[in-house]
């Protein structure tokens, strides 16, 4: 018998996984239809752009490997184009999975090692600041949640790119723009959350 | 209603497939009366366009053609084609079955000699061959069709190409003014085997049957390989009738997905198999990748299975396809990933085969009015409550191969018997 590779015998397996997803997971009571076809992933536009497709993510699932499928960039890459969910031979709302997926490594708060969560972050907190993207506050938001030594490289390596922006006026600079009723798409937000809080299977355990 | 007996003891037999046949032929051989009524106009169903069977590769027409004798013997069997049913009255020993006869314009002097077809050049799509080709206005359904009788094309009628077809024939057997016919049958039992229809490729948008002639069924597959079909058994490129030298098949193209056909048909995996063999007869530098799921090669046909396997050129890929596209060569394009290597491919092919299932054509408005109920799938299964006089045979009953069918049909035929009582 060969030995695994070290980082495959380091992995963790959580076996209790599976069961977590189909009891948390919005869709997940669904996942234990899936046939492993390949169909979501090969239909997925952006599958290039993940480290797993949806099918791979829903066997690690099964296998238990938690801090891979909460720390994968399927889950934030997702655009939500919802091809595999109308093509799934199963029926199986893969893109509901995913998006709750996310939701849920927030909520356990795998966030921070995740590049496009930190992003989806910093892109709600603009949202709900200003009513709108502010390119300029966002992006730093979103390079400092990386640290300073992140924020001075990327702040550095993008500054021809944001000089132009601001040239062209697709950035500005000055007091950031509102929308006219910020409290009232606050009121907005705030009620689909308590929605989807009401609808969701709960928060994570 | 009491049970007053059978007032007969005629047994009726809907639709001349493999599983009609075989329940005509099973019952009047016994000695009791049979009407056997097929909607197109000769016997064989399906089968008659398979080039060869699985598991040995032999050919569907002699399995036939011994019916067939065996029908001519029997003179206690009446075989009426063009006939479908209009409407079933009455119950298990008195049925009343209004029957439907279209129009075929030909009559029983017909000698097959030919004439009318050369006489016209007007041709129309050939259903037998799936679209693939055209035949001429007046045909013979094919080489071995029983009854071995021409049609006219109801698209001639009314033109002057059926004057000429009419003119070409020496022994007065076209009749432009066929009208077609209805009549009554007094029957005891009816066993139903209307067989399948090809699930609709089209409906399987992400593959895109309609962009290119190169991305066929596995039917057509079937003509294409078959020496009395359009290419006379060549495996070409349908686009320009070059070699093929790559070729992908598609299993459950519609199938076992909760969209199209829910259930698997059983066969299409078999069926593919046999392409693939029927491909690496025609060529030796050919390559053959089947897109799978899981292949089932159900109970004793597991060894076909390992006898296509065992070749190195026929290449198993677990992954069903996502989309085909058409590059800009004309190629289609496989889009999916291999799940056994996780990768996404992008694949051309000069020739990609779609599995499709079997669809009752119960389910397609043949279904008989009453006493059988459907299952979720739109297959007959003989009702419980029911008086057990209607009996379904073939695939009529479910996704079955040939010789479940012909199974299936002689259990029919017995049942039917046991309906009608015992021959007085
Ligand atoms: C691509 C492919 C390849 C296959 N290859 C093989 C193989 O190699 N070996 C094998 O064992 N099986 C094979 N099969 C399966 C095989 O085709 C079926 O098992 C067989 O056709 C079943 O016969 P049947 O008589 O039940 O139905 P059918 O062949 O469909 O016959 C039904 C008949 O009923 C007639 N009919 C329909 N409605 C009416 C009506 N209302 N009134 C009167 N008549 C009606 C139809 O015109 C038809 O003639 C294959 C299937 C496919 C799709
Ligand atoms: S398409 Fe559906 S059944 Fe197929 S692998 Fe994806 S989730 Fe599973
Ligand atoms: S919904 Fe998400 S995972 Fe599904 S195909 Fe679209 S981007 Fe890919």
């Amino acid at each position: 018998m060969t030995l695994a590779p070290p980082e495959q015998a380091a992995r963790k397996y959580d076996l209790n996984f599976a069961r977590w997803v189909r009891d948390n997971v919005n869709g997940g009571e669904k996942m234990s239809m899936c046939m492993q076809c390949g169909m979501c992933s090969g239909s997925c536009p952006i599958g290039t752009e993940m480290d797993h497709g949806p099918r791979k993510l829903f066997m690690m699932i099964r296998a238990g490997m938690k801090d891979e499928v909460f720390n994968s960039s399927t889950i934030w890459n997702c655009t939500s184009c919802y091809n595999c969910t109308v093509r799934c031979p199963r029926g199986i709302p893969v893109t509901y999975i995913i998006q709750d997926l996310a939701a849920k490594s927030v909520e356990l708060g795998y966030v921070k090692k995740v590049q496009n969560a930190r992003f989806a972050k910093a892109f709600w907190w603009s949202a709900r600041t200003f009513g709108r993207t502010d390119e300029r506050l966002m992006t730093a938001k979103y390079y400092w949640s990386g640290g300073l030594v992140d924020f001075v490289k990327r702040s550095l390596g993008n500054l021809t790119i944001a000089l132009s922006m601001v040239r062209t006026k697709r950035m500005h600079i000055g007091a950031p723009h509102k929308i006219k009723d910020v409290k009232g798409l606050r009121a907005i937000l705030a009620k689909a959350a308590e929605i989807d809080v009401r609808e969701s299977k709960g928060g994570a355990s | 209603m009491a049970n007053q007996g059978p007032t007969s003891q005629t047994i009726l037999v809907v639709g001349g497939g493999i599983a009609g046949v075989t329940a005509a032929v099973e019952a009047a051989e016994t000695g009791y009366d049979v009407i056997l009524l097929e909607r197109g106009p000769a016997l064989g169903g399906r089968v008659a366009q398979l080039n060869r069977y699985f598991p040995k590769l032999c050919h569907p027409t002699c399995g036939l053609e011994i019916n067939f004798q065996r029908i001519r013997k029997l003179k206690n069997l009446r075989v009426v084609t063009m006939a479908s049913v209009a409407d079933v009255k009455g119950d298990k020993g008195n049925y009343t079955v209004s029957v439907n006869v279209a129009a075929r314009y030909v009559n029983a002097n017909c000698t097959a000699c030919g004439a009318c077809a050369e006489a016209t050049d007007m041709e129309v799509d050939s259903a037998f061959n799936y679209g693939l080709s055209k035949t001429k206005a007046a045909y013979l359904p094919h080489e071995h069709a029983f009854p071995m009788r021409y049609v006219v094309a109801p698209e001639a009628i009314g033109t002057p190409e059926a004057d000429k077809i009419k003119a070409a024939c020496k022994y007065d057997a076209v009749n432009l003014d066929d009208q077609g016919e209805t009549f009554d049958v007094a029957c005891g039992a009816i066993v139903w085997a209307t067989g399948w229809e090809p699930y609709d490729p089209v409906k399987l948008e992400s593959y895109n049957y309609n962009l290119s002639p190169d991305i066929i069924t596995n039917v057509q597959m079937e003509r294409l390989a078959n020496h009395d079909g359009p290419t006379e058994g060549r495996i070409v490129r349908p686009s320009n009738g070059e070699p093929v030298r790559t070729v992908a098949m598609i299993q459950c193209a519609g199938s076992r997905d909760h969209n199209h056909l829910p259930y698997c048909s059983r066969i299409c995996c078999l069926g593919s198999l046999k392409h693939a063999a029927y491909v690496r007869e025609q060529y030796a530098d050919v390559q053959v990748d089947i897109y799978y799921i899981d292949l089932r090669a159900h109970d004793k046909l597991e060894a076909f299975y390992q006898r296509v396997a065992a070749d190195p050129q026929v290449n198993f890929i677990k992954s069903k396809p996502a989309s085909v596209s058409v590059d800009g060569d004309g190629n289609p394009v496989l889009h999916g990933e291999d799940t056994i290597t996780r990768e996404l491919y992008e694949r051309p092919y000069d020739l990609v085969v779609l599995a499709t299932g079997m669809k009752p054509a119960a389910s397609n408005g043949y279904a008989p009015p009453m006493s059988v109920e459907r299952d979720e799938y739109g297959f007959l299964v003989p009702s419980l409550e029911g008086d057990g006089g209607i009996i379904p045979a073939g695939v009529a009953a479910g996704p079955l191969d040939v010789s479940m069918s012909v199974q299936s049909a002689t259990a029919a035929a017995l049942k039917a018997i046991q309906a009608v009582g015992q021959k007085s």
